[in-house]
């Protein structure tokens, strides 16, 4: 008997709207390993959390059937329904309530009414599992990403729920700790569990999961030829230099640390006036305190130079016009309420006015596929739409260094190259330079010029 | 909207919001608590208090508004001050007591009119009873019994613009930009 | 002591000292409480902070009164100076002696505080951090766009709430997910429990605060 089926499933975010998803009819076995793959905005978050339970409750609206086994999961009281169906969350630090990995899991346990005598075994069990009993007294907030999904797996199996599902749960996780996670939740599935999990990048998947399903328009399908799938994530060369010439910044004897926890030990080195520099590094390891010490969000030891002037020289206001930083979280960096009004604004403070004429807007627009969304609401653009429109305003301010923290992060390909090709002829046409964190390098690398390694506390230029 | 869908009853995100919320505000005015400083360094110190009083009442006006519910004004408030207290309050345990009071006076606003209007006739309500159950308060418990009436009546019209500011024209801009968004709905 | 207690009897003194007008008893409580804070052996950087953080609203407080009251102004000038420092020693005996997971637990299982309002809470707090470094945040991104956002801009506030409503939904969702039903059982890893002393040790407390307000000298 399939563990998990759905009859005619559509999902919508309002009562009569268009379904984001529509007629879905899935039907998983036991100890399968499934995996869900599309483009951004494709409404796999949505059919995850619908199988979840969350809706109605968290804003969809149903119509169909889900059935656990032979049960309506509306019939199911929450704590028979999380025993059954797990959900590990795309972003790792915002699901525990409590403030160490053991809180969460005795909080979790006192919630299925575990008898208080058989709670600290099983919470440690758990979190033995995923290697992580060893900080399980450290606070949730200083956890990396892969650490904090491994706290959320290890409270999948606290609960000893038969189904987990993985909501994009690689977002911010590096690929060694990816790879650790992959191979727990393959152990998971030989023990029986089934495993959905959702994503949109293919490597590591192709040896270890017995169906693939992809969503195309608003439907759900079942990929059969995976093989041609693969062969698109293959990456492609990259040719990466040492650094010569001007340099924008001068790092001297730069130090960084973070609660305590030393992240950078002293380090000199420039980076190249003009030119692309990918950074690269494990999760955690302190690539965004990299970026807050290069635009003075928060305190480092040591000395930056930016052209030649130790940085905590410069005026703020003055400084902000040369380095500026395109936030992780799309969202933090709007102030208005439509798309031409944040251009606008943009526009407004424009170091090159003359490059953005109202038909080069208009053609980017088009260029990103978003010249229909003009008068739209930012804040109900997709995900991808948000960090497209972003990455835009920053490019037309145009400051001279621009840095890019983890800015293709739920991206597919598409949007990828999008942004890319945008992004290299607008650059060249500033004279900007261009500094960028990303875990997924998937089809970019051959853009960089440099390459920064971040790891073992400091910082190294690969050549090759 | 989703909030007022639900509209009896208290709901986990509900609560977590209104403390975010509160959390937020509680930062936002700590550099505020230093200004009130400023004022009292100068001549200007008696009216320091009624100056800088609207800042304290947002949450309250403002939480009512989100979730349009009995009772979500005075919880706003209550939970910024309790948010404040464990933060750090220069006024310690009596932030809780002020929040208490300037809650109730928030939310008798809202009572008027039954529950039913959310709109600014709502607002200038609340911030009128906020200015006089505050004030009532300051007159038994701050001392403020002490003043002549010239002075208590500049003080009360001080106190007034403040929470009109503040709890009325300010909210009233972030709830236009709440509804213009439409995060309440998605 | 129980947190719980020790906040209601904190909250019921302010409450006393906040329509009384006694300055010995403003004092006699200053003095107690850092007696308790010493026996506690709180760190004396935080009792220092508690000794500067409130100079200059005692101050503001008491000059006002002093030149602008009438009647027995002087002597409510004192009152008032010494009430706020005696307002912040209370609150440290809580605040320095407790911290807030005892106090919402001992909430929800000794005064049956509704689990969504002491888990909700909960959940908000420990994103305290991470929300001063929000609003820094906030301010430089708005910086790098050419705008300059201050306490009083809507927009500061509208991006706090827009946050608080992400963050909030997101927990919400997580913690569901996580079995956690409102308003259902749930069974207790720390059995949090009151014992006798407690209650005796509050009553003696407000009693005696009662029976000095009543003997001391300026009453």
């Amino acid at each position: 008997m399939p563990v998990l089926t759905t009859h005619n499933l559509s999902i919508a975010y309002q009562e009569n709207a268009t379904p984001i998803i529509a007629d879905v009819n899935l039907s998983l076995d036991a100890g399968s390993f499934n995996l869900l793959i599309g483009p951004s905005g494709s409404g796999k978050s949505t059919l995850l959390k619908a199988l979840a339970g969350l809706y109605p409750e968290f804003g969809g609206f149903i119509n169909g059937a889900i059935k656990l086994e032979d049960h309506n999961i509306n019939d199911l009281s929450i704590i028979e329904r999380v025993k059954k169906v797990a959900l590990l969350f795309q972003n790792p630090n915002q699901q525990f309530a409590m403030s160490t990995p053991f809180d969460e899991l005795v909080f979790t346990l006192e919630n299925l009414q575990t008898p208080p005598d058989d709670i600290k075994a099983r919470a440690m069990a758990a979190l033995e599992f995923v290697d992580i009993a060893n900080f399980k007294d450290q606070n949730i907030q200083t956890l990396s990403g892969g650490e904090a999904q491994k706290v959320a797996l290890a409270i999948c199996l606290a609960m000893d729920s038969d189904i987990i599902l993985l909501d994009e749960p690689f977002a911010s996780v590096d690929p060694i700790a990816r790879l650790e996670l992959l191979q727990k939740l393959k152990q998971l599935q030989q023990a029986g569990r089934t495993i959905i999990i959702s994503d949109h990048d293919l490597a590591g998947y192709a040896d270890i999961i017995s169906s693939m399903y992809t969503i195309d328009g608003q439907h759900l399908i079942e990929v059969t030829d995976t093989t041609s799938y693969f062969a698109k994530f293959s990456a492609k060369p990259a040719n990466y230099q040492p650094v010569s010439g001007q340099s924008v910044f001068e790092i001297n004897q730069l130090s960084l640390k973070t609660s305590g926890r030393t992240l950078l030990q002293p380090i000199s080195l420039p980076i190249a006036k003009e030119k692309f520099t990918l950074i690269t590094g494990p999760n955690g390891v302190g690539k965004s305190t990299f970026f807050t010490a290069l635009t003075r969000l928060k305190a480092y030891d040591g000395q930056i130079s930016y052209l030649g002037t130790d940085i905590q020289t410069i005026k703020l206001p003055k400084y902000v016009r040369e380095v500026a930083l395109v936030f992780q979280q799309a969202e933090q960096q709007y102030l208005k309420m439509t798309v031409m009004e944040e251009i606008e604004l943009s526009l407004k403070h424009a170091l090159h006015p003359d490059l953005w004429t109202p038909a080069k807007i208009d053609s980017t627009l088009a260029q990103l596929n978003m010249a229909a969304l003009k008068e739209h609401v930012i804040y109900q653009l997709s995900g991808g739409q948000k960090k497209k429109l972003q990455i835009l305003l920053m490019l037309i301010i145009g400051t001279p260094v621009l840095l890019f923290d983890e800015p293709l992060a739920g991206l597919d390909l598409v949007s990828v190259d999008n942004i890319f090709t945008l992004l290299i002829a607008t650059a060249s046409a500033q004279h900007q330079t261009i500094l960028m964190i990303s875990h997924q390098l998937n089809g970019i690398t051959q853009y960089f010029d440099h390459h920064l390694i971040f790891d073992n506390q400091t910082l190294t230029y690969e050549v090759h | 909207m989703q909030a007022t869908k639900q509209s009896s009853g208290w709901h986990l995100r509900d609560v977590i919001m209104l403390t975010l919320i509160a959390i937020f505000f509680g930062f936002i005015f700590w550099v505020w608590a230093f200004a009130y400083d400023a004022v009292a360094a100068t001549p200007l110190k008696p009216f320091a208090n009624d100056i800088t009083l609207g800042a304290w009442i947002m949450a309250g006006p403002l939480a009512g508004y989100l979730l349009r519910k009995a009772g979500a004004s005075f919880l706003g408030e209550f939970l910024a001050a309790f948010a404040e207290m464990i933060i750090g309050s220069q006024w310690g345990v009596s932030t809780l007591l002020s929040g208490l009071i300037q809650g109730i006076g928030g939310e008798l606003g809202f009572a008027l009119t039954g529950y039913k209007v959310w709109n600014g006739l709502s607002l200038v309500l609340s911030t009128l009873t906020s200015t006089i159950v505050t004030f009532g308060y300051d007159l038994y418990a701050n001392g403020y019994a002490s003043y002549s009436f010239g002075m208590l009546v500049t003080l009360f019209i001080i106190r007034f613009i403040s929470i009109g500011f503040f709890g009325g024209v300010l909210v009233a801009a972030i709830t236009k930009l709440i509804d213009k968004s439409g995060i309440l709905n998605r | 002591m129980n947190a719980s207690i020790k906040i209601a009897v904190a909250l019921l003194i302010s409450l006393e000292i906040s329509f009384t007008k006694s300055i010995s008893l403003n004092i006699a409580l200053i003095i107690c409480a850092i007696i308790y804070l010493l026996f506690k052996r709180v760190n004396w950087k935080l009792m220092l902070y508690s000794i500067l953080l409130p100079i200059l609203p005692a101050f503001g407080s008491w000059s006002s009164l002093y030149f602008y009251g009438t009647g027995d102004h002087v002597h409510m000038a004192f009152v008032l100076l010494t009430r706020i420092f005696a307002y912040i020693w209370i609150g440290s005996c809580f605040t320095f002696t407790t911290n807030i997971d005892d106090l919402l637990k001992s909430l929800e299982q000794n005064f049956r505080l509704p689990n969504t309002f002491v888990y909700g809470v909960l959940a908000a707090f420990n994103f305290l951090p991470r929300i001063a470094q929000e609003v820094k945040t906030i301010r430089l991104a708005a910086r790098m766009r050419g705008e300059v956002l201050h306490f009083y801009s809507p927009q500061i506030f509208f991006k706090a709430i827009l946050t608080s409503f992400n963050w909030s939904n997101n927990l919400a969702q997580a913690m569901r997910s996580h079995g956690f039903a409102e308003g259902k059982r749930r069974t207790h890893y720390h059995i949090i429990k009151i014992p006798k002393w407690n209650w005796l040790v509050a009553a003696s407390i407000l009693i005696a605060v009662q029976v000095f307000l009543f003997m001391s000298p300026f009453h």
